[in-house]
């Protein structure tokens, strides 16, 4: 379990190595210095009050020791304000660059991984997730291994100065008391923790479960016990919370106490030695006030340990992620396709996805530049599979697809994409204006360029009626009908000039007018492209130079 | 003090954040005192070294006298420690009382948002529930209890110190003053960073979302280095801004921490000396003695403590403003909501006709459109025609109290269409949307969504109505299959006749379907439309909103939408 911690320090470590050791030899400065200037004060006025009593208050030397407090204040401060600046901007950077690699892993998933991802539950990996990875580097390593320096060396610097006996009842005695206290704290969090992370993602998923759904429920009468549902798993994250809350405040107490027993005890041990005569009451006061001092390197690793169990899971969470999502078409540097590519089907067998038995077998198809084909037959034949093949998205039972005479297995991704365009039954537009949904897949097309696509989809009247290319639309492109966001999806496609065009029932949702309008729009803007398409209406095989029924095995 | 640190804002974002503490306000105020007590403690302790050590230094200690003072130093400890646990806990437990309620309000109001409104996304509603209430959390408990006790402890140790050493209270009441004139203006820059942050969280979020949701297309569009691009331009952006807070939080504390060391130094500097006996005069009378020495040199810092904690909360205030700026402005927004709660009540009686009366609907700001009288009879069909875009959709939608009319009436069933009525109606529809949405869930659960009990038997009859049996048939699971959120895992045909299964299930008498025979071929789409008009036999009411001309030609009645705008 904590491998996949330490893989995300490593991660953390390997891009941000420098201002990671930079940020923990300034946290050691900090730490250091700050038990250095309560030790040297308690010191510095205890000395000071004796040299008074003893008459020898002319001679005491004021000045090195409290050029020294200063230069301790403020050398702190700035050590602070230094080491928190480099070790957050670190930690943000690092996992700025972790979520560009999360994204670029999971849009690089496989074909039938990626169309079953649940939009929300992908979110919460890139932002929950990773946000509860921050504290990693922040509130366990750097402070562990920060801490764990200033004690030793704290140890040494006691030992040498005041007394061995109090240095290890105070020092080694406020290690073994944190150290159990916040061993306890990582096991007793380590599962109400993982719930609330657990519950607060099923929140999140539920929530827009529950807004995408309303309607649907509303009908069903349970928009009421949907939302019960929704604020269950955010009582149960809360009730979570709450229990991570009171581990880290017991370990808090348990940290308190051994300071204080710590201070108390270096105080009661100091003060019996300083009666002996062993040492001077000015060392007590070193000693007790710089163990109160060295508390502080222990207080931020309170809330680290407490977060352990949620970090922990998020790092599994993350690096299964990175690991074992494959990328799908390995990128060799093909030759450059200069081909005129038709497209040939060499006797295609093809299975359902997850299925064993094929849908239907020895498929022969030729489909030639300027050439439109229209793939027929019932609902569930395997239209669309066909077409998911064609565009490389799932491997064939058996045969052969070609492209340009290449079998499409060996198109390199860019290449393949440069050359073929598809527009699947289910698209998605985005929030943003129109001009962004077009651009999304030829980022240097210009305005003259979408006027004219939108208007071979017949979908310039709309866009004018709504104000033009920057009309802005909502949430999955609320704003535009049904039909309308149909062509604008195909628009989208067009824009990029395929040569092989496949298209699975692209007039869908329109009337026949406006459907007949489009498909004529679609051949005039690709005139030279083979042209494939799944057909249900009359319209579209009408268009169509062929059909190719697909006949069930 | 100013009102940046008082807390009292009259802003919209201000009064929002009172009312959002107001509930718990009992709560937070003894976890506030508790934290002040425990803060106080420090003074017996600090007394209790002071002493222990000027009898050390006097030559006067005895074991009893060691004992007594490590012994009293070591119990107030932890009573401190201890009352400290116990404010954490009043607070941690009220702050989760806020965010309860918060919480459960924000997805309520936005869950009755009417489905065909404009109005935030999904993923922004639900980072504002998520993580953006919760920032509420660290204000409440620690800003809060900071805040009182910047107001108490600082005042106390004055008053201790000037009884010992009027020197002392004057270094401290110089010094102490600055640093709320210095919080005040950290604040207004916090509380700017603070909201560009939000803002930056939520956009992130929405734009996310909607990219992973449309991940095949990009990869389809070989959009993927671009919307890489993107998205590392906006996580650089959001830690731009997430800097830009952290930045000013802790330059703050710097500074604060500074004025508190040279503080403290000056305090230092001055026992030293009287200690030493070259500075004679500052206390009362009597020089100052060993132990007060130590005693004002071990409170200066905890005068400062305070101070210093409310900065380091200070960006904790910022957030929740930041929070409760954007609940305020969200709720302030007219919000279109569904007619009626989308509860279940007992079916609306009356025979299941449909009729409108001079109907405009506000379809978005600025888009009213008005829609032709017409009636269907209960048991009778009807077809919603015209071009895309007319608001076949929308009109449908209003049938079903999903959407509020802005003008005119829709009477069902003999009862005028309104809050009363609507869910009762609503009881009575079997709705085919036109985009299909399956929950997070088995599909069985999915078609049972309305009729939870249904048996296997009567799931199996309303496959058989919708022609989806052989569907059901090819997944592996069957019942148990989980579909993407738009029914990815099959066809979209496949999909369209699950939804019209779900309609089917259950005793609907009125069929509400938005192109039903959409992604359908010829044959399916008969045999959809006949199991439609089956239903309709039966004596359900129909209306369907069409292209399809040959589902249009079979209903009683086409009604044909032209703009009217």
């Amino acid at each position: 379990m904590t491998r996949h911690l330490l893989s995300v320090f490593a991660m953390i470590l390997r891009s941000e190595s420098w201002a990671l050791a930079r940020g923990i030899a300034l946290s050691v400065v900090v730490l250091s210095m700050g038990a250095t200037l309560l030790g040297l004060s308690g010191w510095f006025i205890v000395a000071a009050g004796a040299a008074g009593l003893a008459g020898t208050g002319a001679v005491f030397d004021v000045f090195r020791p409290s050029a020294a407090v200063r230069f301790l204040a403020l050398g702190r401060t700035a050590a602070r304000y230094g080491e928190r600046l480099l070790t957050h901007d670190a930690t943000l950077r690092a996992l700025a660059l972790l979520r560009v690699r999360l994204l670029a892993r999971i849009s690089a998933a496989p074909f039938e991984v990626m169309s079953r991802f649940r939009g929300a539950q992908v979110l919460g990996r890139l932002t929950a997730d990773v946000d509860a990875l921050d504290g990693v580097a922040l509130r366990l390593v750097i402070p562990l291994l920060a801490g764990g320096v200033t004690l030793a060396g704290a140890w040494a610097v006691l030992a040498w100065l005041v007394d061995p006996r109090v240095a290890s009842w105070s020092v080694l005695g406020l290690a073994a008391g944190s150290a159990l206290a916040l061993g306890w704290a990582m096991r007793a969090s380590a599962r109400p923790s993982r719930l609330a992370a657990a519950a607060d993602q099923a929140f999140r998923v539920r929530v827009i479960d529950h807004l995408r759904g309303r309607a649907m429920l509303a009908f069903a009468g349970q928009l009421d016990s949907s939302l019960a549902s929704v604020l269950d798993a955010d009582a149960r994250a809360r009730r979570a919370g709450l229990q991570v809350a009171r581990v880290e405040r017991r370990a808090g107490v348990l940290v308190s106490v051994a300071v204080t027993l710590a201070a108390a005890g270096a105080l009661l041990l100091g003060a019996e030695l300083a009666r002996g005569g062993v040492i001077t009451a000015p060392k007590v006061a070193l000693a007790v006030l710089a163990v109160l001092a060295l508390a502080e390197t222990v207080a931020p690793l309170r809330r680290g340990v407490a977060e352990i169990g949620a970090m922990r899971d998020a790092a599994r969470r993350v690096n299964r992620m990175l690991q074992t999502t494959p990328d799908p078409r390995p990128m060799p540097a093909g030759p450059q396709p200069d081909i005129a590519p038709g497209l040939q089907l060499d006797t295609v067998t093809l299975a359902a996805p997850g299925a064993r038995q094929p849908l239907f077998a020895g498929v022969n198809l030729t489909v030639a530049p300027g050439e439109t084909v229209a793939l027929t037959g019932p609902s569930g034949i395997g239209k669309s599979t066909l077409l998911n093949a064609v565009a490389g998205l799932t491997a064939v039972q058996g045969g052969r697809i070609l492209i340009g005479e290449r079998p499409v297995g060996d198109w390199t991704e860019p290449d393949l994409r440069a050359v073929l365009g598809y527009l699947p039954q289910r698209s998605a537009l985005i929030s943003g204006t129109i001009a962004e949904n077009l651009r999304l897949g030829a980022p240097d097309a210009g305005d003259a360029a979408l006027h004219a696509v939108l208007a071979d989809v017949a979908l310039d009247g709309v866009v004018r009626r709504m104000g033009g290319l920057d009309a802005r639309l909502g949430e999955g492109g609320k704003g535009l009908s049904g039909g309308e966001a149909r062509r604008l999806v195909l628009a989208r496609v067009l824009l990029r000039r395929p040569r092989i065009l496949l298209l699975d029932e692209p007039t869908e949702g329109l009337d026949r007018e406006t459907a007949a309008r489009v498909l004529q729009g679609v051949r005039r803007a690709c005139p030279d492209a083979a042209i494939l398409l799944s057909a249900h209406r009359k319209v579209e095989r009408g268009w169509a130079n062929r059909a190719l029924p697909l006949i069930r095995l | 003090m100013g009102s940046p640190l008082s807390g009292k804002d009259a802003s919209p974002a201000g009064l929002r954040l009172l009312d959002a503490v107001t509930p718990e306000k009992a709560r937070l105020d003894r976890a506030g005192w508790v934290s002040v007590v425990a803060a106080l403690l420090w003074l017996p302790q600090a007394g209790a070294v002071a002493w222990l050590l000027s009898e050390l230094v006097h030559g006067r200690a005895t074991i009893s006298a060691s004992l007594t003072g490590t012994v009293g130093f070591a119990a107030l400890g932890i009573l401190r420690a201890w009352l400290q646990a116990l404010s954490d806990r009043l607070s941690v437990e009220a702050a989760d009382g806020v965010l309860a309620v918060e919480r459960s309000a924000l997805i309520r109001r936005e869950g009755r948002r009417s489905p065909m409104a404009g109005g935030p996304g999904s993923a922004a509603v639900a980072a504002l529930a998520s993580e953006k209430l919760a920032a509420l959390a660290p204000y409440l408990t620690r800003y809060r209890p900071a805040w009182l006790r910047a107001a108490v402890v600082p005042l106390v140790i004055l008053a201790v110190s000037a009884w010992c050493s009027w020197a002392v209270a004057l270094v401290l009441l110089v010094a102490g003053p600055l640093i709320p004139v210095f919080m005040a203006l950290v604040g207004m820059a916090a509380r700017d960073a603070s909201a560009r942050q939000m803002e930056e969280i939520g956009s992130l979020n929405t734009r996310l979302l909607e990219r992973l949701q449309a991940l095949v297309d990009i990869r389809l569009l070989d959009g993927r280095t671009q919307v890489l691009g993107g998205f590392a331009e906006r996580a650089e952006a959001l830690r731009a801004r997430t800097m830009e807070v952290l930045r000013i939080a802790f330059l703050s504390s710097a500074v604060l921490e500074l004025f508190s060391a040279l503080g403290v130094a000056m305090v230092a500097v001055y026992v030293g000396f009287s200690l030493l006996g070259t500075i004679s005069f500052g206390a009362w009378a009597t020089p100052l003695t060993m132990g007060q020495g130590i005693f004002l040199l071990l409170l200066a810092p905890e005068f400062f403590q305070p101070l210093r904690d409310v900065a380091a909360a200070w960006h904790d205030k910022a957030a929740a403003t930041a929070v409760a700026a954007e609940l305020a402005e969200a709720e302030a927004e007219v919000s279109v909501a569904l007619v009626g709660a989308g509860v279940t009540a007992v079916p609306l009686p009356g025979a299941p006709s449909l009729q409108t009366v001079g109907l405009e609907v506000l379809a978005a700001p600025g888009l009213r459109l008005r829609f032709p009288d017409f009636t269907v009879p209960a048991g009778g069909s009807c077809a919603l025609v015209g071009a895309s875009g007319q608001g076949k959709s929308t009109l449908l939608a209003a049938l079903a109290g999903l959407v509020p009319v802005s003008g005119g009436e829709i009477r069902v069933a003999g009862h005028r269409l309104g809050d009363a009525a609507a869910d009762a109606w609503r009881m009575r529809i079997g709705w085919v949307p036109q985009a299909p949405h399956f929950f997070a869930a088995s599909l069985g659960a999915n078609l049972r969504l309305g009729e939870p009990g249904a048996s296997a038997e009567e799931v199996r009859m309303a496959l058989d109505v919708a022609r989806a049996r052989d569907v059901l048939e090819r997944m592996p699971r069957g019942l148990l299959s989980r579909l993407g959120e738009t029914g990815a895992g099959v066809s979209g045909g496949e999909a369209r006749r699950l939804m019209l299964a779900r309609a089917a299930l259950g005793a609907a008498d009125v069929i509400l379907a938005d192109e039903p025979t959409s992604n359908l071929d010829a044959e399916t789409a008969a045999a959809v439309t006949d199991s439609l008009l089956a239903l309709a036999r039966g004596g359900a009411t129909l209306v369907v909103a069409t292209h399809d001309p040959a589902l249009a030609a079979r209903m009683d009645q086409q009604i044909t939408l032209e703009t009217t705008v």
